[in-house]
């Protein structure tokens, strides 16, 4: 446990040897990436041996190891290490694991793309910057592996940088995350400020004990929150989200569903007692997850994209870790972020194998296809299901435990009934996708005349995830979590510390609930969408402004397009024009002008006239002897 | 050997290679390449020396020292009244190995120079000299005096090697950007060269020595009335809002080498005078007027960032993006604490590699297309990879992304600020939102996105350029990954100076 750094240390390996040597190597060097994965991957069942057995101890605190980094002796001391508790873990299952499969099944849907390397190299870096953002001790290197994974982010999105659309994306991305990040930093360096240290334990400890003033530790609490919500694309800051889906489809699902955007749930989840601290913060929490939760689901029924589709049901997924997070249940949202990783993932790699297959990702063009794709169909049909929380699918596990969360937590039941009614739309537009995917008439013969099934680097990876997003829920057993080596289930093993472990139980009020809510969505939005869906043109003509609205997803992306248009550049415009009008040619040339304008003036005194002089000199002589005479008397 | 003479082997040497060039028949345009890249390769090697060769056990005072008086015990002066004295301390060791990184790569991104390159090189060993003598120097009166040497070169260099441009509701001719350049900067050593005497007459001590004047104890309402002298003499130099506007037209007038040097080097100078002048000799005055820089250094950084966005000229973009950036040194000079002070200079060593780099980028495209203007060109990546990848990095660099130099530097310099004025730091942090916009910006339109077919014609960079940029790139990385070499030295020197908490 005390050796995690050489987790991240692997892929960087790889990542270093790809950039340099990956155009002589064979294959362009992407047996090595998977390899050196592998071995990160393998990696973590030593740690989780290790967890295990430190649980079983009594009151296991977490391992951390450090070494000095920067020492200024008496001002500043950083040191720089490793920090392993159970959440770290499950980040460093699902991480490695997802990353993994994701490399194995891009050896198909990557072959022959003109910078393979260059793939290859980035999801390696991609990958140790986030195994080191979760390994992290200290908010410094957290903030420094934070900025990275949205690097590689960007860089990924702007894979196809020959788009125009995918180079405006990488931007949008960037810039986005880039805002909360400006909140991150100054809330890091207020925290720093404040306590002296960057390191989280201590941090926590500190703020737990009243140690940081109020109003400072308020503010470092929202403008963490805000870095948070940027990286996992919380309402205001989740346009980027859906935009990002420009990028190569494997590393949507590694990076845009199963890894990356749950780095800010993972923020706030790691350092949750220090929000809870902060009053009304766990309501923020709830309230921005709720808004996303409730913009994803409408947004989600409209959309054309078969992976912008899939990308909206991201943010309702996020959304919903938020609201869990914002109920203080952390077993919950580190059970529904482990299971979302694994169905998610299934959902985009199956989207990867519809476009490796027809070519084609507009679902109006699509249909049909459950014959074509035997294994893809009924994998993405598993990860829908998933998605939507059908029992005993592992979606459902998890979703079912934010439910009791939210039941059972001190929040307005409005927080309760917003999650259950964005259920049953869940499940609509989930049927929707996969109806107009799978099922229904076949729009275009061509598309549908050359469909594949996918080759075996494709399908294996698919038949896994399918796999574990159906099984991975049962972790939530007291059976299960034993037989896998822990003292407990899934929620004696992850907990808030404030109200300790918990066993699992079924509430059945809330659990025939969703299952029926869940049910009928199925129902409606296979019926909607049978066929010819005819039923689904009726709705969608029934309310056209409605439908153009979740079409263009509230307008929000358009909204802060004027606001960086008519704000941000028109004010760069306006301090432009200054600086060249006022600053430089009226300051710095005025002053120019006005030394040659005086030079000008006094020309005139050269006149060539002797007179002239003459009696500039009478003049000189006699004021030089009146100030003289006059000084002296 | 006494360990002053490398630092009289960095000025003297950049001055017998002027000498020497004197002599080089005109056409051989060869000899006059590879002397000067030995030369540059020389006093990269020294510099590196020396650096290195700081000792951090000995309390962060001046090491390499030397003195060679020059004129003492006549007329108005006593003993060392007028001497060449050489010496680095912690602040001024990152200094000279920015020098040595900054000319040995510019001396190699000049290779490519045909018109009248002897002339070329004779200045800019010359202005090299003055830059070296400036960090090193010991004595008021030499520090003046390379101080001019270092900027005067530059009127010729803009004025003949430059290149004149025409935008839409503008132009700026070289010879406009070069006069402009030398007046501002030479009226504000008239203020340093006020503030010098008035130091002088008030110490009374008949010497220029600078470490005889730092023992004196000056009266406050003097140090009050002389420390805007120097903040404003040295900050016309760093580029101190609203006296910056020859930095941006300089770029855009002046050849690779020089932009390289100006931005990389020359700015630096005068936040290194505001070290060295204001705060170390007047410390009071310091203490009594920061807060008012704080408040010209946050204009700085906003200012610049914002009038960056609008630019279409890269050098203009990179010009408006100094600004901003040497606005983070004044900021952080103006927190008066020992974090802000070691994020300052970290930022005049970070901020010098990074825009030479940038600028060095930025000649290689613009002398194939001709053009720097951004919207005209579009998916350079394909033709151009290592210059993207090069541009890219110091991009990101620019816009303070972890692992790289800028980020280190900045870090510093909000935590610094936080501690005294929360309300700057959070606008400085802002400001670094604002540079990714124009950074991002820049690369979707001209380095990303659809190929524009114009360009087909455009070469990658060679090999020199991409030896430089590797050069350049690589102490990027290094500050980025591991600051320590440098927050060592300068924190043990910081913590010295006078006034610092």
């Amino acid at each position: 446990m005390t050796d995690a750094w050489v987790l991240p240390a692997l892929p960087v390996a790889g990542f270093i040897v790809l950039l340099l040597f990956s155009t002589w190597l064979p294959r362009k060097g992407d047996w090595i990436a998977i390899a050196l994965m592998a071995a990160s991957f393998a990696l973590v069942f030593p740690i989780a041996r290790d967890v295990a057995l430190s649980i079983g101890n009594g009151n296991f605190q977490g391992v951390e190891r450090s070494r000095e980094w920067l020492n200024i002796p008496g001002y500043i001391e950083i040191r720089m290490g490793t920090f392993v508790d159970q959440i770290t873990l499950v980040m460093l299952f699902c991480v490695t694991l997802i990353a993994l499969i994701v490399m194995i099944y891009s050896t198909g849907y990557m072959r022959g793309d003109k910078r393979y390397g260059w793939f290859y190299a980035i999801v390696s870096l991609f990958v140790a910057s986030m195994l080191s953002l979760v390994l992290a001790d200290n908010l410094l290197l957290l903030y420094f592996s934070w900025e990275l994974v949205g690097l590689c982010s960007m860089l990924l999105i702007g894979y196809y940088y020959d788009k125009q659309t995918a180079a405006e994306a990488s931007k949008k991305a960037f810039i986005t995350t880039r805002v909360g990040d400006v909140g991150l930093l100054i809330g890091i360096i207020i925290l720093f400020t404040q306590t002296h240290t960057f390191n989280i334990q201590d941090i926590l400890r500190m703020a737990e004990a009243g140690e940081i003033s109020r109003q400072w530790l308020t503010a470092s609490a929202v403008l963490i929150l805000a870095g948070a919500c940027g990286k996992s694309a919380q309402f205001p800051l989740h346009v980027w989200l859906p935009d990002a889906m420009e990028g190569p489809t494997p590393v949507s699902a590694l990076i845009h569903a199963a890894t990356m955007v749950v780095a800010g749930v993972y923020l706030v989840a790691r350092l949750l007692p220090l929000f809870e601290v902060v009053r009304g913060m766990p309501e923020l929490i709830t309230a921005l997850g709720l808004t996303t939760t409730t913009i994803a689901v409408f947004c989600g029924l409209a959309q054309r994209d078969i992976k912008r589709v899939v990308a909206y049901s991201t943010l309702n997924s996020l959304g919903l870790m938020f609201v869990a997070l914002g109920s203080g249940a952390v077993g919950a949202a580190m059970l529904y972020l482990l299971t979302h990783a694994f169905f998610k993932a299934l959902l985009f790699l199956g989207c990867g194998s519809v476009i490796h297959a027809t070519e084609e990702q507009e679902v109006d063009k699509l249909g049909g296809l459950w014959g074509k794709l035997p294994i893809t169909a009924p994998m993405f049909v598993v990860g829908a299901l998933a998605m939507a929380g059908l029992v005993p699918f592992s979606g459902y596990w998890a979703k079912d435990e934010i439910l009791v969360g939210l039941y059972n937590g001190n929040l307005n039941s409005i927080a309760l009934i917003v999650t259950m009614i964005s259920l049953p739309i869940t499940a609509i537009y989930m049927a929707r996708l996969v109806m107009l995917t799978f099922f229904g008439t076949v729009k275009d013969a061509h598309v549908h005349g050359h469909a594949h099934e996918s080759e075996p680097a494709m399908s294996w990876p698919l038949l896994l995830l399918g796999a574990l997003a159906v099984v991975s829920g049962f972790v939530v057993f007291e059976g299960v979590g034993k037989a896998l080596g822990f003292h407990s289930g899934f929620l004696g093993f992850i907990f808030n510390a404030a109200e300790g472990p918990e066993t699992f139980s079924v509430n059945w009020g809330l659990a025939v609930g969703s299952v029926a809510l869940v049910v009928t969505g199925l129902g409606l939005g296979t019926w909607m969408w049978w066929g010819d869906a005819e039923p689904s043109k009726r709705a969608a003509a029934f309310s056209p402004l409605l439908y153009r609205l979740f079409y263009n997803r509230f307008y929000i992306d358009e909204v802060y397009q004027f606001a960086i248009d008519k704000i941000v550049l028109a004010t760069g415009r306006v301090v432009a024009v200054f600086d060249r009008a006022v600053v430089n040619d009226s300051g710095v040339n005025g002053a120019g002008e006005t030394a040659s304008f005086l030079g000008w003036l006094g020309k005139y005194q050269q006149t060539g006239k002797i007179p002239n002089y003459a009696l500039a000199i009478v003049i000189g002589i006699v004021v030089i002897f009146a100030v003289a005479f006059g000084y002296r008397t | 050997m006494h360990s002053g003479y490398w630092l009289i082997a960095s000025i003297g040497l950049p001055l017998i290679a002027a000498a020497v060039l004197l002599f080089v028949p005109d056409e051989r345009h060869d000899i006059v390449r590879w002397l000067s890249a030995g030369v540059g390769a020389a006093l990269f090697a020294i510099s590196v020396f020396v650096f290195f060769a700081y000792e951090l056990d000995r309390g962060g005072g001046f090491q390499f020292f030397i003195r060679w008086d020059w004129l003492q015990n006549t007329a108005f002066l006593r003993a060392h009244g007028i001497s060449l004295a050489f010496g680095v301390d912690g602040i001024a060791a990152p200094m000279v190995l920015l020098t040595g990184i900054v000319c040995f790569g510019g001396a190699l991104i000049s290779w490519k120079i045909e018109h009248h390159n002897k002339d070329f090189f004779i200045l800019f060993w010359v202005l090299v000299a003055g830059v070296y003598g400036t960090f090193e120097s010991l004595d008021l009166f030499f520090f003046f005096f390379f101080y001019e040497v270092a900027v005067l070169p530059m009127y010729l260099l803009i004025a003949v090697w430059g290149s004149s441009s025409t935008f839409p509701t503008f132009t700026r001719t070289k010879e406009y950007s070069a006069m402009k350049l030398t007046i501002m900067l030479v009226s504000a050593s008239i203020l340093i060269f006020l503030g010098i005497f008035a130091v002088f007459q008030k110490a009374g001590a008949g010497t220029f020595d600078l470490q005889t004047l730092y023992a004196v104890q000056f009266d406050e309402n003097f140090q009050k009335a002389v420390f805007p002298l120097f903040v404003i003499g040295c900050g016309v130099l760093a580029g101190l809002w609203p006296f910056h506007t020859w930095s941006p037209d300089g770029h855009v007038s002046a050849p690779t080498a020089v932009s390289m040097l100006h931005a990389g080097v020359l700015m630096k100078l005068g936040a290194f005078g505001i070290i060295r002048l204001g705060i170390q000799l007047l410390p009071a005055g310091a203490t009594f007027w920061m807060p008012g820089l704080m408040v010209l250094a946050t204009v700085n950084v906003v200012y610049g960032a914002f009038a960056a966005t609008a630019q279409r000229d890269f050098k203009y973009m990179i010009g408006y993006s100094s600004v901003s950036h040497m606005g983070l040194v004044l900021m952080g000079l103006a927190t008066m604490n020992t974090i802000g002070i070691d994020g300052a200079v970290l930022q005049m060593f970070s901020h010098g590699v990074m825009t030479a780099t940038f600028f060095a980028m930025v000649g290689s495209v613009y002398d194939q297309a001709h053009t720097r203007d951004m919207t005209l060109f579009g998916g350079l990546v394909q033709k151009m990879p290592f210059f993207v990848f090069f541009f890219g990095i110091a991009g990101l660099a620019s816009l303070g992304l972890p692992g790289l130099s800028g980020f280190v530097a900045e870090f510093n310099v909000f935590v610094g600020t936080f501690q005294t004025y929360p309300w700057a730091a959070a606008l400085g942090i802002f400001a670094a939102a604002i540079t990714a916009v124009y950074i991002l910006r820049m690369m979707s339109m001209a380095l990303f996105g659809p190929f524009n077919e114009r360009w087909a014609s455009l070469k990658e960079m060679t090999y020199l350029e991409r030896g430089t940029a590797s050069l350049l790139l690589g102490f990027i990385l290094f500050m980025g990954l591991w600051p320590a070499p440098f927050v060592d030295r300068i924190s043990e020197t910081v913590r010295l100076l006078p006034g610092v908490s």
